[in-house]
């Protein structure tokens, strides 16, 4: 998994290339670590090259929302791959984090 | 029938899932590839996370294909702590992010993505077995 970050003066770009599983999960949170504080919280997240996550992905991606909701930003996953979508959906991550 | 016991398991289990996914028995069809390796990296990081104290122990994996090649049969079997992952309650989806716990989100990833999934404490191991039909 290759992480971009790219931070702007109102919000936070990111792109995430690959995959996140149990080999990497915990490299990917430290990788977007510097994103779970600050006063800019809000994170735009191009998802188009993220081709597989694992519960060990959601679970990072959950902190990151809660992380985000707590400094009142605003967190968006974009362009999301039907098959890693259906992650999202079966487990009600759909309904707590923003996918366009 | 493809099978292979890892000994020992700490660390190992993209290894072990990568053995599986190699199987001749495996569809071809991403879609569908995806799901399997999804549920089996979940249910394999059970037993390499929690079945041993200390993460010392083996796990047996297997994948085996039906007389029409139709339906797909995954098996995992170790030897670490009587445990059936499907007693555990399963997450309230509904809830906000705020209420949501971290975790707790494997093995219900795999109900969902097999089409059946059966535990059984055999001869003193754990039996895992995994069913997902692969063909129409």
């Amino acid at each position: 998994m290759n992480v971009t970050i790219n931070k702007q003066d109102e919000k936070t770009l990111v792109t995430l290339d690959g995959r996140i599983d149990s080999t990497n999960a915990d490299q990917f949170q430290q990788d977007i670590a510097p994103l779970m504080e600050g006063d800019a919280p809000d994170i735009d997240i191009d998802c188009t090259n993220m081709t597989y996550t694992s519960s060990q992905g959601l679970r990072v991606f959950l902190l990151l929302q809660k992380s985000v909701m707590a400094r009142n930003g605003k967190m968006v996953m974009r362009n999301m791959i039907p098959r890693v979508k259906e992650v999202f959906d079966i487990t009600g991550f759909s309904n707590i984090i923003t996918i366009v | 029938m493809t099978k292979k016991r890892f000994n020992p398991i700490k660390e190992r289990s993209s290894e072990i899932v990568s053995f599986l996914m190699a199987s001749p028995d495996m569809p071809k069809d991403p879609d569908l590839r995806f799901k399997i390796e999804l549920s089996i990296e979940e249910a394999v990081e059970n037993v390499v996370r929690y079945a041993y104290e200390g993460g010392i122990g083996w796990l047996e994996a297997g994948t085996k294909l039906d007389d029409e090649s139709l339906i797909l049969t995954i098996e995992l079997r170790d030897a670490g702590t009587p445990f059936n992952p499907l007693e555990k309650a399963d997450p309230d989806v509904t809830l906000t992010a705020n209420e949501r716990p971290i975790g707790g989100l494997g093995i219900y990833l795999c109900k969902n993505m097999m089409d059946s999934i059966s535990y059984r404490y055999e001869d003193g191991n754990n039996v895992l077995v995994m069913k997902k039909q692969i063909k129409n």
